[in-house]
């Protein structure tokens, strides 16, 4: 199903929503463009992607878990609320609402996380077409969709003066369908406002069918492993930064007659991530390389059937030492 | 956007659990007989193992070291080497902690029914044999022959001595043990606990080996059970990981595609030989 929008009339549904719902919607913040809370404002065209991904909304860097008290001898422990509060993003790209649904699975499942999936019921997703590929990006060789996604509940594609839009969910469906503010549009006018992408790799970097086999075939090759991770200097920067990774960690805060436990990002980057008390199987920094790339090519695709990257190219535009994951995967692919 | 529906129990949270007895079992070794304060069974399969979290210092993954036919209470034995297993040997008989599970995958008792059991423990590996060797004594009928082999590095490092000295009488077992270093008292075996292998005669067909012990005792006892002509896949192993969250999610016991703490930490060697970073 498909409505249109003007500009001037999303901001003010946008306004009609934040007295329901939290609003997030791109930002720029000390020079970075990041996800913020709308005051209102006109909203951004030239948004590319956030610096960090929106990844940390759903799976926060640091999170309050549980809490206990000792007060009057008795002793008490009790879990965080799991979050409820309404919540709308508007302006998420293709790339990192993937990557929100690739970690739904590891965060369900058996043991389900309350938190994570709280935070993913309780936000409405509204997802924006990309126009220009971000540096460092191989979205669309992983089989990410610039221009269209069904991982959101309203996807829009910008046109001039206002937006057409694609109605993915039942609940995207009952926010759109106030007549005051969305007209119905067409499948016609949603194929045209299709755009060619600037900047985009006019020839794909690499076979992603070629990269997964070859992530198995390399995986006992030594040698390859130390060569490529040779510059890596264990920052884990291009963890904190991505919009799969999850590793993570728990922790103790402990104040007079109180404390919490916090679950924090984590990175397979550390060389004491894998430690124990006489043994460390990772110690090297080539494993730990090695590990990073083959979860979320060989493993991941193994556990899951998909790949956990997304080709946002945060890490290859970030990496301190220039250390381009496109270059491993492709001679991976090779 | 629906308000939630009935709240999940979060998987993070512990079951509060007190000390009611503890024993000085080496000079690095405690063991803690742990009860839950609501009086609830910990329900585990030899093998698994609990989360124990003291609060405000963290979590350590803990094997459960008693056999799930003693009702009521169980037992974790800790060398206390981090943070919180130092911390844990500072705690008083009465104290509170957390107890999150039991998680993983145990021995797979079914699979060992009627077979001939070869235990081969090496150090504190002796700790999670010791749940599945007591499970077996008590339900003695089920299995077959049962010998152990336990090796420490001196005589003053071996544990649960009561027991110890109630197998080597056993007519029920087979007990053999040594110690790679003797205090000049000691009268039994000197060596490693590769040495003892040539001492016992198994039938490798009906025989199952369960190997546990430090990293590198691992290549060199299931090599010993192999010559013996026992199996892959009747070669048992429990691997030591660092298990942060115990619910297949951190990364943290990760190998290869494989979380320790759900597939394993129990797996037989077929399983994981060709893993690279396993053993």
């Amino acid at each position: 199903m498909y409505r249109k929008i003007t500009r001037e009339k999303l901001r003010k549904w946008l306004i009609g929503l934040s007295a329901r719902a939290e609003i997030l919607v791109p930002a720029k913040m000390n020079g970075l463009w990041t996800f913020r809370l709308f005051h209102n404002q006109e909203l951004p065209q030239n948004f590319l992607n956030s610096r960090i991904p929106p990844k940390n909304l759903f799976f926060e860097p640091l999170k309050g878990l549980l809490g206990w008290k000792a007060a009057d001898g008795s002793f008490q422990v009790n879990s965080c609320p799991a979050p409820e509060a309404a919540r709308v993003i508007f302006g998420l790209k293709p790339c990192d609402a993937r990557a929100l649904r690739l970690l739904q699975p590891v965060f369900t499942g058996d043991y389900p996380d309350v938190f994570y999936a709280g935070n993913l019921s309780r936000t409405l997703l509204l997802g924006q077409a990309c126009r220009v590929q971000c540096q460092g990006s191989f979205c669309s060789e992983v089989g990410i969709d610039r221009q269209d996604s069904v991982d959101f509940d309203v996807f829009f594609r910008e046109i001039a003066g206002g937006y057409i839009v694609r109605v993915i969910t039942e609940k995207g469906n009952t926010l759109t369908g106030e007549k005051e503010f969305f007209e119905e549009s067409s499948a016609g006018e949603w194929n045209s406002a299709k755009e060619e992408i600037r900047g985009k790799n006019e020839i794909p970097l690499f076979n992603l069918e070629k990269v997964k086999a070859g992530a198995r075939e390399r995986f006992p090759d030594e040698d390859f492993w130390m060569r490529v991770s040779a510059k890596c200097i264990n920052c884990g920067i291009c963890t904190y930064l991505c919009p799969t990774c999850h590793c993570f960690d728990l922790c103790d805060l402990q104040r007079p007659g109180q404390g919490v436990r916090f679950r924090c990002f984590d990175s397979c980057a550390f060389p004491d991530f894998t430690k124990m008390a006489v043994h460390n199987p990772r110690e090297e920094k080539w494993r730990r390389y090695r590990q990073r790339v083959s979860h979320k090519f060989n493993f991941f695709y193994e556990n899951f059937q998909t790949v956990a990257c997304v080709g946002c190219g945060r890490c290859v535009a970030h990496c301190p030492v220039n250390l381009d994951l496109r270059e491993v995967l492709l001679e991976m692919a090779r | 956007m629906t308000a939630a529906q009935v709240q999940p129990t979060s998987i993070y949270l512990p079951s509060l659990a007190e000390i009611v007895r503890m024993e000085q079992l080496t000079k690095m070794e405690k063991l803690f007989e742990i009860k839950f304060k609501d009086g609830q069974e910990l329900g585990h399969q030899p093998g698994q193992f609990v989360e124990v979290s003291l609060f405000g210092i963290g979590e350590a993954p803990i094997s459960v070291s008693s056999s799930p036919t003693r009702k009521g209470s169980f037992d974790l034995a800790v060398r206390a080497v981090g943070n919180v297993t130092k911390a844990m040997h500072a705690l008083d008989r009465g104290a509170t902690l957390g107890i999150r599970g039991p998680f993983g995958k145990g021995f797979p008792i079914e699979e060992l029914k009627g077979k001939d059991l070869l235990f081969v423990a090496g150090g504190i590996g002796l700790v999670p044999l010791r749940s599945l060797i007591n499970y077996v004594l008590d339900k003695r009928q089920d299995f077959g022959r049962v010998l152990v082999l336990f090796g420490a590095k001196t005589p003053a490092e071996q544990l649960f001595l009561d027991e110890l000295s109630m197998w080597r009488q056993s007519k029920n077992m087979e007990y053999l043990e040594t110690v790679d270093r003797s205090d000049g008292q000691w009268k039994g075996n000197v060596g490693v606990i590769t040495t003892l292998f040539p001492k016992i005669t198994i039938d490798p067909k009906k025989t199952v080996a369960v190997i546990v012990g430090p990293p590198v005792m691992y290549r060199f006892a299931i090599l010993e059970a192999q010559v013996k002509g026992i199996p892959d896949d009747q070669i048992i192993v429990s691997l030591e990981r660092r298990m942060k969250c115990g619910v297949g999610k951190c990364g943290h016991c990760q190998i290869n595609h494989l979380y320790v703490c759900q597939e394993g930490p129990v797996f037989s060697y077929a399983k994981i030989k060709d893993l690279k970073e396993a053993i």
